[in-house]
């Protein structure tokens, strides 16, 4: 199946104008502009509120005022929330470069004709996708904590005493494992059938001019997959920005982790916890515009190695 | 000409679509079609959590056809006030739902749980005592009715305790001492364990040294979470976990349960309630463990403090607010809703309820320990009315729960931790518009 | 197969050149499936088994855990499970076509507007889904529908992801030619896009359909706030609740243990049937520069 577009642009203008596209696109639209579109313009509204007493007394009621930008002055000045960020960049650290190069490693020895086994492994690399977060964070719990962990334990008759998996800071490659564990499985396939689209004269006249497995695959697989690993890179990040379901299941099971560990927790607590929607809704908004300013700058940088001159 | 025609079409359907979901959706809303007439039946929504819930709303739906109550799980108790506090904004809050008293405050400012001093019939005043109601009134109102209470009690592993020759503590200085002995008799076990996260434990140890963490006078709140009192009982544990008599470690998770199963984890100072959680993940341990009054500051005194317990409020958007306080007032002080709360493990807050308790069968942690039932009506009896809780409870929890554990995990100290969460807590407050004295 | 040696079979592959990339990917596999051995070994253990037996051993009580799961609120269980196929199948369904008109639209015609919608739509992607789902559920408030199963469907439907993918394969499955064609026998662009583009489109339809599937019925915070019936949750939520039970109450560890196997079945199941149908190239074939 190619997948490069066999019209130069001009053969594609219609030559009239024809409503088709834009009915085609009105569920979309209509879903966007509902549930997209309307909450973030009403958060951005919010951030600039906040619940004030207005009604006398000690137990008197709380209502939502105009309070301009303190809501931005106060998340931008807490520490436990920038704090976050410092967190979540550690984190990633761990977390992107490895799920990408596992992912990628893997795809490239399922590409190998030596290799064995692999309809089978590349079916077990892909179960943890189908494992929702909180399930998958409440298993590695198990795994992690002294008492029930099956490495503690093996550790244990070896008289090394039990992994620290949960405490500081080896708590930033325990949070990363499970969201590598979640995702190398998906990014895997997704360079996997990349890679199975280079066609095959490509490797055959490169064998043929003597370039052994390891010369093809870092000199002409992984240059040819380059637009998918900036795909998998940008979506990585993305993710690792809003992080907040393995941290949250891993919450009560050890102190390391506060309620303020990754930015979006800290989020979730103004809005849930301390019902402060406003406060909630400037960070978010911070949050966001952060993620912005970040998938720009990776996709400039990568724009003439993955895209040519698109 | 045929694309005008699929414009038409769609735009038609995309609005019908929207006209039937319209009609057709929402039911969380309080009242129902029968407002007013009384000829259908009332239907109230319920939210509460907990297996005790179920068979009390079917008691309550057998007996009271006119009124039908439709329970629903919204949540445990930090998940389902959140939701009640965005679903009040909504408009789509239920009729009635369960409450934690250090949440009820929260909820009264938050405009969410309604008066109810006018609903509550002479029969209903007269079924709990005046102490229990002071847990629900505020500024001289009812805002709820009193569903369970949690008069702070130890529960240990007797057990194990005998085996190792460690008597029962019944004041802190001797629970130091066991603790110690505990520890030394076996490295690997500990008397109990500190959980940073438990505000509402370290709350009641508090009140029952003396401190009172919010005080209102007229229109003007104190704060004292880091007054003496407190400070004393933060450096009393402070003290265990220095010289290794206890630990500090998340309740409740997989490796406190594997803990307390292999006999670790000795005792848990916490509330009436705790044979029926811990059963819930040690059944193994029936008949090994008992429940002791708690240990006191001064030897003779005998008054504890309360952790959890939660009470009943109507709410502010409900249709049915006598209905909702009727329905309350019945599951909490009848006969059938205080078998229920017994055989599901909860400590009921009326009167009846903790007489019948005293003639039911011990909990099944305990089925050796056949005065559980009386000695916990002295407990109940002894209980300090009332903690008074602030308006922002929620606000000193996170920061509680943040401070303790940040300040166990740096080894400084936990009444520094105090300091800070008084300092939190007092900051939001005024930047909410109260009037706080320092 | 591409990675034959040209130069014959005389030149047969060295042992260890086969031992060791199928020794890291078993490794691999057998590190991605040790939690789910466990999850599967958990499930069969009664609550006192819980807590004291060795983490991976198997115990005794997969039959009284099955039961309780089902008994536990009058069958509650069960209700979930049919909730996240409701939510997951109908949600992924209507997804489904909603991206394929929109990738299809966005692809095959030139309007004005296409790149602001197109770059608006995928913008989607940038914001966390917790900040967005207190206002989505303030506005199903005002539109009646909160608590409503169209409360989560809705949400749901729009999948930047799959319009990207649907317009992406659109370019590269649907020739313009075939279309011009069409047009010039009169069909009507509705005909064209139902009987000649959408079955060119089936497997890119049917990788939007899975990923949208596997997405919402993982999808916990979305029906947490949407829905406070519990007779609506879906499992995630369900598990969720079995958990939390709150002060003075047991978490029910072993129900939501084995509820969680149970849920996991029926993805895993899926995964595997629609394996060989889903391409996922062509997440990367469109940025070929």
């Amino acid at each position: 199946m190619t997948t490069q577009d066999l019209n130069p642009p001009s053969r594609r203008r219609r030559r009239r104008g024809t409503a088709a596209p834009y009915i085609f696109l009105t569920p979309a639209v209509l879903l966007y502009v509902c549930f997209l579109l309307v909450p973030i313009v009403y958060s951005i509204y919010l951030s600039f509120q906040g619940l004030r007493l207005v009604s006398g007394g000690a137990f008197g009621h709380r209502q939502s005022t105009f309070i301009g930008l303190e809501n931005y002055a106060t998340a931008l000045t807490d520490a436990e929330f920038l704090g976050g960020f410092r967190r979540l960049a550690i984190y990633g650290i761990i977390a992107v470069p490895l799920t990408l190069g596992l992912a990628l490693l893997f795809a490239l020895l399922l590409d190998l004709g030596s290799a064995r086994a692999k309809r089978f492994s590349r079916t077990a690399i892909f179960i943890p996708y189908a494992v929702p977060g909180v399930v998958a964070s409440l298993m590695w719990g198990f795994m992690y904590l002294p008492a029930t962990s099956p490495f503690s334990y093996i550790t244990e008759k070896f008289g090394w005493g039990t992994i620290p998996f949960l405490q500081n800071p080896e708590i930033f490659s325990s949070v990363a494992n499970i969201a590598i564990w979640s995702g190398v499985g998906f990014n895997m396939i997704i360079l996997y059938t990349s890679l199975r689209g280079i066609p095959a004269y490509i490797m055959d006249s490169a064998r043929i001019d003597g370039a052994n497995e390891w010369q093809i695959a870092t000199q002409i697989k992984i240059p040819l997959v380059a637009p998918a690993l900036v795909l998998t890179g940008l979506f990585s990040l993305i993710g690792c920005l809003q992080l907040y379901g393995e941290p949250t299941t891993l919450a009560p099971m050890t102190s390391t982790i506060t309620q303020t560990w990754v930015p979006l927790m800290t989020i979730y607590r103004d809005a849930f916890t301390l019902d402060d929607l406003p406060l909630a809704a400037a960070s978010s908004v911070v949050l966001a515009l952060g993620t912005l300013v970040v998938s720009v700058i990776l996709l400039r940088l990568t724009q003439k190695r993955a895209f040519g001159d698109d | 000409m045929r694309s005008k025609m699929m414009a038409a079409v769609t735009v038609v359907a995309v609005g019908a679509l929207a006209l039937a979901a319209c009609s057709g959706g929402g039911s969380t809303a309080g009242g129902s079609a029968g407002a007013g007439t009384s000829a259908a039946p009332i239907t109230l929504t319920y939210w509460a959590w907990g297996t005790a819930q179920e068979p009390m709303v079917a008691a309550w739906n057998k007996s009271h056809p006119d009124i039908q109550v439709k329970h629903t799980d919204a949540g445990g108790a930090t998940d389902s006030s959140a939701k009640l506090l965005t679903a009040t904004r909504a408009g789509n809050a239920p009729d009635a739902s369960v409450v934690e008293y250090q949440t009820l405050p929260a909820m009264i400012v938050g405009n969410a749980a309604a008066d109810i001093t006018k609903y509550v019939s002479a029969a209903a005043k007269g079924s709990f005592t005046n102490a229990v109601w002071g847990l629900v009134t505020f500024n001289g109102a009812i805002y709820g009715v009193p569903q369970d209470v949690g008069p702070m009690a130890f529960v240990y592993n007797k057990a194990r305790l005998d085996a190792l020759g460690v008597p029962v503590p019944t004041t802190w200085a001797e629970f130091a001492t066991a603790a110690k002995k505990v520890h030394i008799a076996d490295p690997n076990a500990y008397l109990t364990t500190f959980d940073p996260s438990q505000f509402g434990g370290f709350a009641g140890l508090a009140q029952q040294a003396g401190a009172k963490w919010w005080s209102v006078k007229g229109k003007t709140w104190t704060v004292d979470i880091d007054g003496p009192e407190s400070i004393a009982v933060a450096n009393y544990w402070q003290g265990l976990l220095d010289n290794g008599a206890i630990k500090s470690e998340p309740l409740l998770t997989p490796q406190w349960n594997q803990e307390l199963n292999n006999g670790k984890i000795l005792s848990w100072p916490s509330a009436l309630w705790a044979p029926g959680v811990i059963y819930g993940v040690a059944p193994k341990m029936a008949s090994q463990w008992a429940m002791a009054p708690l240990p006191q500051w001064t030897p003779g005194d005998s008054a504890v403090g309360n952790q959890g317990g939660s009470a009943v409020v109507v709410t502010t958007s409900s249709k049915h607010p006598k209905e909702a306080a009727e329905f309350a007032a019945w599951i909490n002080s009848s006969q059938e809703g205080a078998d229920v709360q017994l055989t599901t493990g909860q400590y009921p807050a009326s009167k009846l309820g903790q007489a019948a308790a005293e003639k039911s069968a011990p909990p099944k942690l305990m089925p050796q320990q056949t005065d559980f039932w009386p000695l916990a009506s002295k407990i109940a009896a002894n209980t300090i009315p009332s903690i008074n809780w602030g308006p922002d409870v929620n606000v000193a929890s996170s920061a509680f729960q943040d401070a303790m554990a940040k300040a166990i995990a740096n080894h400084t100290p936990l009444s520094a931790a105090l300091i800070q969460v008084q300092k939190v807590v007092v900051a939001d407050m005024k930047k909410t518009g109260f009037t706080v004295t320092n | 197969m591409m990675n034959t040696d040209v130069r014959g079979a005389r030149h047969a592959t060295p042992r260890l050149a086969k031992a060791v990339p199928t020794a890291v990917l078993l490794v691999g596999a057998f590190y991605c499936l040790v939690p789910v051995v466990w999850v599967l070994a958990a499930s069969s253990k009664s609550v006192s088994q819980l807590f004291t037996t060795f983490t991976l051993a198997p115990g005794t009580g997969l039959v009284e855990n099955l039961r309780n799961l089902f008994a536990y609120g009058n069958g509650e269980y069960g209700q979930w499970a049919l909730n996240s196929l409701l939510y997951a199948g109908v949600g992924a369904v209507l997804s489904m076509i909603v991206s394929t008109m929109s990738g299809y639209a966005l692809a095959k015609y030139q309007f004005r507007g296409s790149s602001v919608i197109f770059f608006g739509i995928l913008g989607g992607v940038l914001l966390p889904g917790i900040t967005l789902a207190i206002p989505q559920y303030l506005l199903m408030s005002k539109m009646g529908l909160a608590g409503s199963v169209w409360s989560v469907l809705l949400p749901s439907i729009l999948s930047p992801f799959g319009i990207y993918l649907s317009r992406v394969y659109a370019m590269a499955a649907v020739p313009t030619e075939m279309m011009e064609a069409a047009r010039l026998d009169g069909a009507s662009e509705l005909r064209m896009f139902r009987s000649i583009a959408m079955p060119m489109m089936v497997p890119g339809m049917v990788t939007v359909f899975m990923l949208q599937f596997v997405g919402i019925w993982n999808n916990f915070l979305l029906p947490f706030i949407m829905l406070s019936d519990q007779s609506r949750y879906p499992i995630t939520v369900g598990l969720y609740t079995l958990l939390s039970q709150g002060s003075g109450q047991p978490a029910l560890y072993s129900l939501a243990i084995i509820g969680a196997a149970l849920s996991i079945i029926p993805l895993v199941l899926l995964l595997l049937f629609l394996q060989r149908f889903w391409r996922l190239d062509l997440i990367s074939g469109g940025l070929k520069g």
